[in-house]
């Protein structure tokens, strides 16, 4: 009886192993990593706190439709890398939070939230174009201290890489994703300024740094 | 004489290149010591992409600080002046290179880096043809292929050569390359590979080592 009980439990095992080869046998997965560089140009006058949500930093695009094999992309970690970089750089002090809208420092005035809309990809069998594509849309979420929405904006980021002789299609996605990744910090640091509300943020705070400069009697002449 | 053999094997079984070259020539290259060259692929276009190995062999090919040319590779350049020479924010003309300027933080860092020529490549090596067919199979007494495959492919790239200091266009460069391979297969296949690409690269670089360092090249 253990012995047919044995001999049951080894062969379902079994069985149970050829399902899951079988089933993940056309499963594709891209695990995205990069590290990105800092933007060079001048720092914008803001204290920013930034929240990467859990869903954010472990982002996965799951693809399993009739016309394509099934795709499991990881895009959490390198977006983490990129916008702690680049958020990081871009303003004159920048803070990490674990937690939102709750323990918020005092001297915060911003607080930017990034989240993504959504993930697509083509490759070169479905466009006959000898390139990789990738697009990803961002939403982006701008708060004040009392967690008032200041703005809302969206980064759209668009990466292709050529398909290279013996190179994997996950290989060339994830180089294309990252290509994209880069884009997307590009247009947050280059774009920030380009909506309205954050100019004024931005132009109101250089007016209250330039009068705190000024000395005293320059200012009662300008009054 | 086995070395003379390993050429003379190399030279037939490689596919036959033709590569054109042409220039426009505004002004003469003049490096002086401790001058840069940056050379960048263009990567705005939506249907094809100027390939990274192509700018490294181009860069790899013409880097000899001891015959005056320093070349910066192309994605240490891009990583230190992020994000203005990405696909979508790099300068396309003069003046927006012009405009870039304006960034001191940008100007610091291109002027510490000693640049003087920025050369950007912009095309893609496609294949335009191909027939025939291979066939292989295996069986219980052994394995082999049958047939015959032959494929066309060509090459376009322009340099545009920038003077970064006088902000002005030094020249142009044009590669054509055109080149055929064929692939017997008699149990085994036989490769017979043109590189287009790789003869495309050198082909500009030796131009663009002319452009550049003149007095070199009549020298040489």
């Amino acid at each position: 009886m253990a012995l047919k009980r044995n001999g049951f439990s080894a062969a379902a095992r079994l069985a149970l192993t050829a399902t899951v080869l079988l089933v993940t046998a056309c499963a594709h997965t891209v695990q995205v990593d990069g590290e990105y560089p800092e933007p060079v140009g001048e720092q914008y006058p803001l204290n920013v706190g930034y929240y990467l949500s859990e869903g954010f930093r472990e982002f996965t695009y799951h693809e399993d439709s009739e016309d394509r094999d099934e795709w499991n992309i990881n895009t959490g970690r390198a977006q983490q890398n990129l916008f702690q970089t680049v958020l990081g750089a871009m303003f004159t002090e920048s803070i990490p939070l674990s937690s939102y809208p709750q323990e918020l420092p005092d001297n915060i005035e911003l607080v930017i939230v990034p989240e993504v809309r959504e993930l697509q990809f083509t490759m070169p069998r479905e466009t006959r174009v000898n390139i990789f594509e990738v697009w990803i849309k961002y939403d982006m979420y701008a708060y004040d201290k009392n967690g008032e929405q200041v703005a809302n904006w969206v980064i759209t980021a668009y990466g292709k890489t050529p398909t290279a002789f013996l190179k994997s299609r996950e290989a060339a996605l994830g180089q294309a994703i990252n290509v994209a990744l880069r884009d997307a910090g590009a247009t947050l640091y280059t774009g920030f300024e380009r909506v309205p509300e954050l100019q004024a943020l931005v132009a109101s705070k250089q007016r209250a740094l330039s009068m705190k400069d000024q000395p005293d009697g320059e200012a009662e002449t300008t009054d | 004489m086995v070395k003379v053999f390993f050429v003379i094997l190399v030279a037939a079984v490689t596919g036959c290149t033709t590569v054109v070259i042409d220039e426009y020539r505004r002004s003469d290259g003049e490096l002086a010591d401790g001058d840069s060259v940056v050379i960048l692929g263009r990567r705005h276009s939506s249907d094809y992409e100027t390939e990274p190995d192509l700018i490294d062999c181009v860069g790899r090919t013409l880097h000899n600080p001891d015959g005056g040319v320093t070349v910066i590779s192309e994605q240490h350049f891009v990583d230190a002046m992020y994000p203005w020479f990405e696909p979508r924010t790099a300068p396309l003309h003069l003046k927006s290179l012009d405009r870039l300027m304006e960034n001191s933080e940008v100007r610091k860092r291109l002027e510490a880096f000693g640049v003087k020529y920025i050369v950007w490549i912009d095309g893609s090596t496609e294949t335009t043809a191909s027939a025939g067919s291979i066939g292989c199979s295996i069986g219980t007494g052994g394995a082999g292929c049958f047939g015959f495959g032959t494929w066309d492919k060509e090459s376009d790239y322009e340099a545009s050569v920038w003077d970064f200091r006088d902000q002005e266009l030094s020249g142009k460069l044009n590669a054509d390359a055109k080149g055929t391979s064929y692939m017997p297969a008699i149990v085994i296949p036989i490769p017979l590979i043109a590189r287009v690409q790789n003869n495309a690269c050198k082909g500009m670089a030796a131009q663009l080592q002319q452009f550049l360092v003149p007095s070199q090249a009549t020298k040489s």
